[in-house]
C-alpha cells in the first residue's frame, strides 16, 4: 500500500506485509535531519512495522545528526521486536556508518528485495 | 598558497553551501573525492557542534571559516564567539548506540590534527590534513 508522505526528503513510502519501506532523498545534515526524524517516527507510530526498510540510494551525504535519527529509530523498532534494514548505501554514508561503528549494527542490503529477506 | 575565507553564521541552513564551498576549494587543491568528502564532513560536524553547543542552538551567531592550502597541507580554522567550552575534554564516544560525540570522533579520525584553541571571547578550532594522507 502506497502512503502519502508530504515531504521531499521522503518522497515515497509504502507498506508490504509487516514491512514499512521508506525512500529517502537528498543530503541530510543538521538543517533537515529533524524533518527526517518527524517522517520516520510518524510512520513508525502509525504502522509499528516489524521491519523498517530505509532506501538511501538517493542519499549521497549525511552527517552525525542523521545518524542519530537512524539510531533512535533503531532503538524504537527494536522495542517493537523489529529491525531496520538500510538499502543502497552510498560511499560517504557507508564511510560515516563505519566511523560510527554502526556498520554491523544495522542490517545492510543492496536493494529492497534483499532487504525483505534479511 | 591558496586561501578561502567565509564569514557565515550558525544557521544550519548554511551548512551545505559552506561545506560545498570548502569541498570545491579542497578539490581544486588536489584532494581526491574521498578526501574532499571527509574534509567536508569534518567541517559540517565542527559547524554543527558550534551551533548546538557553543551557541546553544542560536542560529544567528557569527562563524568564520578560513582555509589555507600550502606545502601540500590544508589548514582549516573555524572561529566562533560562543561559550568557549573545549569539546575535546568531554568523555570519549564509546557506545555506538549512544548519541553524541560522533562529530568529534569524525574530526579526529579523518583529519591529521585537531586542536581547540580557547580565545578570550570564544573558541578557535584548527584542523590540518596533508594531501595524500589516507584513512
Amino acid at each position: 500500500m502506497n502512503l502519502t508522505t508530504g515531504s521531499d526528503l521522503v518522497p515515497t513510502a509504502r507498506t508490504a506485509g509487516e514491512a514499512l519501506i521508506m525512500a529517502v532523498r537528498g543530503e541530510i545534515d543538521l538543517h533537515n535531519s529533524p524533518e527526517l526524524r518527524t517522517q520516520i517516527f510518524d510512520f513508525l507510530g502509525k504502522y509499528a512495522p516489524k521491519r523498517l526498510i530505509l532506501n538511501l540510494n538517493q542519499v549521497p551525504y549525511m552527517d552525525s545528526s542523521a545518524i542519530a535519527v537512524l539510531v533512535e529509530a533503531l532503538r524504537r523498532v527494536r522495542t517493537l521486536g523489529g529491525k531496520i534494514c538500510l538499502v543502497g548505501l552510498q560511499p560517504r554514508v557507508q564511510g560515516l556508518l563505519e566511523i560510527a561503528r554502526l556498520g554491523t549494527i544495522f542490517t545492510i542490503a543492496k536493494d529492497e528485495e534483499e532487504a525483505m529477506t534479511k | 598558497m591558496r586561501h578561502l575565507r567565509l564569514q557565515t553564521t550558525s544557521d544550519p541552513a548554511l551548512l551545505a553551501p559552506v561545506r560545498r564551498a570548502l569541498e570545491g576549494f579542497c578539490a581544486a587543491s588536489g584532494f581526491d573525492d574521498k578526501g574532499v568528502g571527509e574534509i567536508g564532513l569534518c567541517l559540517n560536524e565542527a559547524m554543527a557542534n558550534i551551533t548546538r553547543h557553543a551557541y546553544s542552538g542560536a542560529i544567528d551567531r557569527p562563524v568564520v571559516l578560513e582555509a589555507q592550502f600550502s606545502d601540500d597541507t590544508l589548514l582549516l580554522t573555524l572561529r566562533d564567539w560562543g561559550n568557549g567550552r573545549d569539546p575535546s575534554v568531554a568523555p570519549p564516544h564509546r557506545d555506538p548506540l549512544t548519541p553524541g560525540g560522533l562529530g568529534l570522533v569524525c574530526m579526529r579520525k579523518l583529519m591529521d590534527e585537531v586542536t581547540f584553541v580557547p580565545q578570550p571571547d570564544g573558541m578557535m578550532l584548527v584542523m590540518k590534513r596533508k594531501l595524500g594522507s589516507s584513512r
